[in-house]
């Protein structure tokens, strides 16, 4: 495989979050964002007089209004500086660090800071997907994230029973999870003995994906502040340095019923990135993974994809609690996006929260062992995978 | 290679070409937050209208907003009451119909800056003429009968009526020696009965054309005083003009005006007394065949100047 080449270091010094709430009502979008913008300044000892580029994402379609970047340099700061904005959508979040990272490893900028953000209860997330739909490109109606596919898929697989629990079990580690993070939106306080009766009782959504299952829409703001390795060691005494990261995604249906054979862009993504970094038994190689779980059904089943898992390995990490925060292999200690889920801000979320356990910031939900490699992955329509590797250590060029 | 001379196409052909339509409709809210709440609060309830003011640069925002993005501070706390009057700082006529908007078209949308403040914000402004309307120009708020919590609390912008609508005459630093006018009025014996009644001077020489005969004149004539009253449009309306304070006017009589007769009344300044800023103007009274009817003189305090 042919080995890419960094021109510098970049480290992610600085991390910010809004609190995620369904309804944020006391702010409109430019207070929500200075929330964050301040808490990431703070964390990385610096004024917006050290920032070179402010990178801004979020769906445009969600909330309905053009150009949200111009209005929103009244809270992100960005006035006189460098801008730039991005809607991949996709997964927004996760390009935002992808180009914030390019921006400061090709030398362009020292120190940039990337937003991204969302209120969904502001406009019609749905609305805005299944106008997606369009005969003449084959693209069929869509619902986003809302699909009933994979819960299908895995009780065809496993069996109905075995299915049922490891989804409903994936679903309160997160919740125990969230429990333990302030921001987090859904915070249920389920026990593991509510499992069966929320399999039975939490309203059907599509098939056997439940109203339970499902991750939320939520508002929020996400800023990460990202410098130079110069930079990044004199202002952090322990940054999270960004190894690698990779993007893949492909233009298709999730309506391939039948013997078709889809290609996971998860797991080809995690294919060629572990190829390139030596990566040969992620499991042991790497020590957590925050990961874009839009349904616990999806969770439970990418985590067989991103970890390149085969049988029934993913669904027995579930059930001997291998995900738990002090587990073998924590996920998402954050709560993950079952927890929370402000769509242009999510997927940054998890680069950020990946961060944050690299550098020691995640308070409450701190995985209890040292963290030197932490996965992290972005999910967008349509099959669009993106997965970013940090590490502890500096990366060698 | 083949550099053979390609055919290009010159016309579109569109036959067989389908178009699909599509439709939009997203649905959306939009949370005003704590700042922009208090801000709709304060004109729905008060029917005023607030700002926030970053202390650093000292700069107002209206509408509100609770961070300055160039100085970077939370100015959240900041009110400040402002009046309910503006300058427009740029418009623009909306002469299309679409069904999204507010009033029915054509109408002027304009930025307004208000008194006191730094931003100007959008709105609607009535009550001047399209082509009238110019940047700089001085409105007021206007509110809504009935609240809407928006920004629609405030109805409309309309023009201010700035000092007097009608027009002063001369001031003193404006007149010249020489500058002359006058009133011209044909006397009839309906003015005369008037003016009788006016005055109470019912002498039969105005009166009673019999009686009229035996005087020196042989038929009626009309008031002394009727003809020289006509200086009063010519100081009052017209030279000075509006504004004008007469001191003194003298009249030494001439000639009789008899019914029918039309008198032209002229005015015209001699002597300006820079000490007491007044003015001595000399009168003339002259009948339709340029006799002189009378004579005299007026001391008149003319209008301030107009700013």
């Amino acid at each position: 495989m042919k080995k890419m080449k960094k021109n510098r270091n970049v480290g992610i010094i600085g991390v910010g979050q809004s609190v995620f709430s369904s309804h944020r009502e006391e702010v409109n979008q430019p207070e929500m964002i200075h929330e964050a913008v301040v808490e990431a300044l703070d964390q990385a000892g610096m004024t917006m007089e050290d920032i070179d580029c402010v990178v801004h994402g979020n769906m445009e379609l969600f909330e309905m209004v053009h150009q949200p970047d111009l209005w929103h340099t009244i809270g992100t700061g960005a006035f006189g500086r460098e801008s730039l904005r991005i809607t991949t959508g996709g997964t927004t979040g996760a390009t935002l660090v992808c180009a914030a990272d390019a921006l400061v490893a090709s030398g362009l900028h020292e120190v940039v800071m990337a937003i991204g953000f969302e209120k969904l209860q502001e406009g019609h997330t749905t609305g805005g997907i299944t106008n997606m739909a369009d005969p003449l490109w084959t693209r069929k109606l869509q619902t986003g994230a809302l699909t009933g596919m994979t819960a299908t898929q895995v009780i065809d697989e496993f069996g109905e029973e075995r299915a049922k629990k490891a989804s409903m079990l994936y679903r309160i580690f997160m919740d125990k999870h969230a429990m333990k993070n302030d921001k987090a939106h859904r915070r249920l306080g389920l026990e593991f003995d509510q499992a069966d009766d929320l399999a039975k009782k939490s309203p059907a959504l599509v098939g056997e994906l439940r109203m339970i299952h499902m991750c939320s829409q939520s508002d929020g703001t996400c800023v990460m502040i990202f410098a130079s390795e110069e930079k990044a060691r004199l202002h952090c005494k322990q940054p999270a340095w960004i190894k690698d990261h990779i993007s893949v995604h492909r233009e298709e249906n999730f309506t391939i019923f039948g013997d078709a054979l889809v290609v996971s862009t998860h797991r080809y993504a995690a294919k060629k990135l572990f190829a390139r970094n030596d990566i040969t038994d992620p499991r042991k190689q790497i020590d957590m993974m925050e990961m874009y779980d839009p349904s616990s059904w999806w969770g439970l089943d990418w985590i067989r994809e991103f970890l390149m898992l085969e049988g029934d390995a993913h669904i027995r990490m579930v059930e001997e609690g291998d995900i738990a925060i002090d587990g073998a292999f924590p996920i998402n200690p954050s709560g993950g996006v079952t927890a929370s889920n402000p769509i242009g801000a999510t997927a940054m979320v998890r680069v950020a929260e990946a961060a944050m356990q690299i550098m020691g910031t995640a308070g409450d939900h701190q995985v209890p062992k040292q963290v030197n490699t932490a996965l992290a992955s972005g999910f967008g329509g349509t099959m669009w995978t993106v997965l970013t590797l940090l590490t502890r250590e500096a990366p060698e060029l | 290679m083949d550099h053979k001379k390609r055919e290009y196409t010159m016309t579109i052909d569109t036959k067989d070409c389908f178009t699909i339509e599509g439709k939009l409709a997203l649905p959306y809210q939009y949370f005003a937050g704590r700042t922009g709440s208090r801000f709709i609060t304060s004109l729905r309830d008060n029917k005023k209208i607030m700002g926030l003011e970053c202390k650093h640069c000292n700069k107002v925002f209206v509408p509100p907003r609770s961070t300055c993005e160039v100085c970077f501070e939370d100015i959240s706390e900041n009110w400040v009451d402002l009046p309910n009057t503006g300058i427009v700082t740029g418009f623009t006529i909306v002469r299309y119909e679409e069904p999204h908007q507010p009033v029915k078209p054509p109408y002027i949308t304009a930025l307004v800056k208000l008194d006191k403040a730094d931003t100007p914000f959008a709105h609607i402004v009535k009550g001047i003429p399209l082509s009238k309307m110019k940047t700089g120009l001085r409105v007021e708020a206007v509110f809504a009968k009935r609240t809407t919590a928006t920004i629609m609390d405030i109805d409309h912008f309309r023009p201010i009526k700035e000092g007097p609508s009608f027009k002063l005459g001369y001031s003193y630093d404006a007149l010249e020696v020489g500058m002359s006018d006058s009133f011209t009025k044909t006397i009839s014996e309906t003015d005369v009965y008037l003016f009788a009644g006016i005055s109470g001077d019912f002498n039969p020489m105005h009166m009673n054309e019999e009686f009229a005969k035996t005087t020196p004149m042989g038929t009626r004539i009309a008031h002394g005083a009727l003809p020289q009253c006509l200086i009063a449009p010519v100081l009052g309306m017209k030279l000075p003009g509006l504004g004008t304070i007469a001191l003194e006017v003298t009249t030494r009589f001439k000639a009789p005006t008899y019914f029918g007769d039309t008198i032209t009344a002229t005015g015209e300044v001699v002597e300006k007394l820079p000490e007491r800023r007044w003015v001595r103007m000399a009168l003339t009274f002259t009948n339709q065949k340029n006799e002189l009817v009378a004579e005299g003189s007026a001391l008149v305090l003319p209008p301030p100047s107009m700013p």
